[in-house]
């Protein structure tokens, strides 16, 4: 699986000096567009919604790209699904690694716009690593759901662009969970990435302990995701080389 | 895997069976559009038009194949061929009935599965060799091999991409029959490359003919299949039509390719 998450990053270009500066520059350019637009809108900014506006978006992208990359993956993989036996869980399971790979140098741009942009730093933050974890299983859970719909239904993928669209805007991600309008509270229960998102700020950018809380709803709709994705995809993947 | 074949080497003896198929059957349903979508299935639903079809691939097939010999599969286009050989691989799951392996299974089902283009052909050996169920060490070790045996070493440091066709076949040929399992599945993989090629990965395959082996061959070239096999089945419509020496089994099918299908082909068995 390494290997074939480490041919399909170098396919995408991201073996080169210039395919990695891309990597970093992209959700750069992303974030500083996004707080034009929130300066523009809310007339005023802060260091602090920068910075998590800067590192909610980094891990925002994580999971939306495995999404893509894994709703693809079988799809794409027609000759392999075809003509080799081997486990089809492989195939999302490598389209979220390699999002995973794209996502780890993007950390290091978070820690130096952490420090130039004077918030404080804390052992704390070192709550990131399991954080990280639990977005990548989260990823994959959706890659691996989004890999088996794409199956039955190809044009899948030209809605995914609009559902996660819509997952950003529900997501404390353009605007701190503190922020949330007291008649919006519901969305905290029923938006799966909200205490991931939210735990994410608290650690990345405020240096603060995750809540306790959060943790469990996150840890609660991760393996609902990944057990229901699972499941669906392993009792369908014996039809796939029929399908494709 | 082959460390695997080395070890199961002394355990099989021609004539131990390396495959069992008992009353196979392959039924599984497809779509009519060549692009399932969602709108279409909605579209459709709305209509009340049924959206799929069933096909029935393989139909109560039995057969047992031993060690030491190198079974040819002949039929027409359509006949359930390659579906066979994929539930022998276990790509597709048989409906009912039963297939029963007795040693490692290697399949060349087609050429470059795994590859890149985008990557040297230096790293798509060993990506095609991990697909293949090689490991890393099994591919370093072999590599020198299927290199020369491609005849790729002075571009192997090139990008896929700037491969011709011809060279990309043969490289894959020469990945794919480095694997050398206790039982090798050739699914029209022997027409690569030009004539010299042909020639030369034919007597790659005749090689690896040995007691402890099955080969199990599939091809439209019947003279290749007449050369190489000690035995022939002959599929229509997913069912065995018959079995035999090749040359009355090959005989017989091109009889039948001649005067189109017969009342014994079509008959309900």
């Amino acid at each position: 699986m390494a290997a074939f998450a480490r041919s399909e990053l170098r396919r995408q270009n991201y073996g080169s000096a210039f395919g990695q500066v891309w990597l970093i520059l992209n959700p750069l350019l992303l974030s500083a567009v996004y707080f034009l637009l929130i300066v523009i809108i809310s007339g005023h900014a802060d260091k602090a919604r920068y910075g998590h506006l800067t590192a909610s978006l980094f891990i925002f992208y994580l999971v939306t790209d495995a999404i893509v990359a894994g709703a693809k993956s079988i799809t794409s993989g027609g000759r392999l699904v075809l003509n080799s036996a081997f486990p089809r869980l492989m195939l999302p399971m490598s389209a979220a690694v390699v999002s995973l790979f794209k996502f780890l140098p993007t950390l290091l741009v978070l820690v130096v716009f952490h420090a130039l942009l004077g918030l404080p730093f804390s052992w704390t933050m070192l709550w990131a690593i399991p954080l990280i974890a639990l977005f990548f299983l989260f990823a994959l859970g959706c890659a691996i759901f989004f890999a088996c719909v794409n199956v039955y239904f190809r044009d899948a993928q030209n809605l995914i662009p609009y559902l996660t669209r819509t997952l950003l805007y529900l997501s404390p991600v353009l605007y701190e969970a503190s922020a949330l309008n007291s008649n919006l509270q519901f969305l905290k229960n029923i938006n799966p990435m909200y205490p991931l998102l939210d735990m994410w700020s608290r650690v990345m950018v405020h240096a603060q302990l995750p809540n306790l809380h959060e943790l469990y709803q996150a840890l609660l709709w991760t393996a609902l995701v990944l057990i229901v994705s699972t499941y669906l995809f392993l009792s369908r993947e014996r039809e796939f080389a029929v399908r494709i | 895997m082959s460390s695997l074949s080395a070890s199961n080497a002394h355990l099989q003896k021609k004539g131990d069976t390396a495959v069992s198929i008992h009353d196979l059957s392959v039924i599984y349903k497809t779509t009519l559009d060549k692009r399932p979508t969602l709108r279409n299935r909605l579209l459709h639903a709305s209509r009340g038009k049924k959206q799929t079809r069933v096909v029935h691939a393989v139909s109560n097939l039995s057969l047992d194949i031993p060690y030491g010999s190198v079974l040819g599969v002949v039929g027409a286009n359509g006949a359930g061929k390659s579906t066979l050989m994929r539930t022998i691989s276990g790509i597709l799951p048989p409906t009912s009935g039963r297939v029963e392996l007795f040693g490692n299974v290697g399949t060349l089902l087609a050429l470059g599965v795994g590859f890149n283009q985008e990557m040297t052909g230096r790293d798509n050996v060993i990506l095609g060799g991990l697909a293949a169920g090689l490991s890393k060490s099994e591919i370093e070790s072999k590599f020198d091999e299927i290199v020369e045996f491609a005849e790729l070493s002075e571009v192997i440091d090139a990008p896929m991409r700037t491969y011709s066709s011809g060279m990309f076949s043969r490289l894959a040929f020469a990945v794919a029959v480095s694997v050398e399992p206790d039982i090798l599945i050739i699914d029209e993989a022997l027409s690569t490359g030009d004539a010299k090629f042909k020639t030369k990965s034919l007597d790659r395959v005749k090689e690896l003919r040995s007691h402890n082996r099955a080969l199990i061959l599939v091809s439209h070239a019947l003279a290749t299949i007449e050369e190489v096999c000690n035995e022939v089945i002959w599929i229509h419509k997913g069912k065995l039509i018959s079995r035999g020496k090749p040359k009355s089994v090959i005989a017989d099918y091109k009889k039948f390719l001649e005067v189109g299908s017969s009342p014994m082909i079509d008959e309900d068995v």
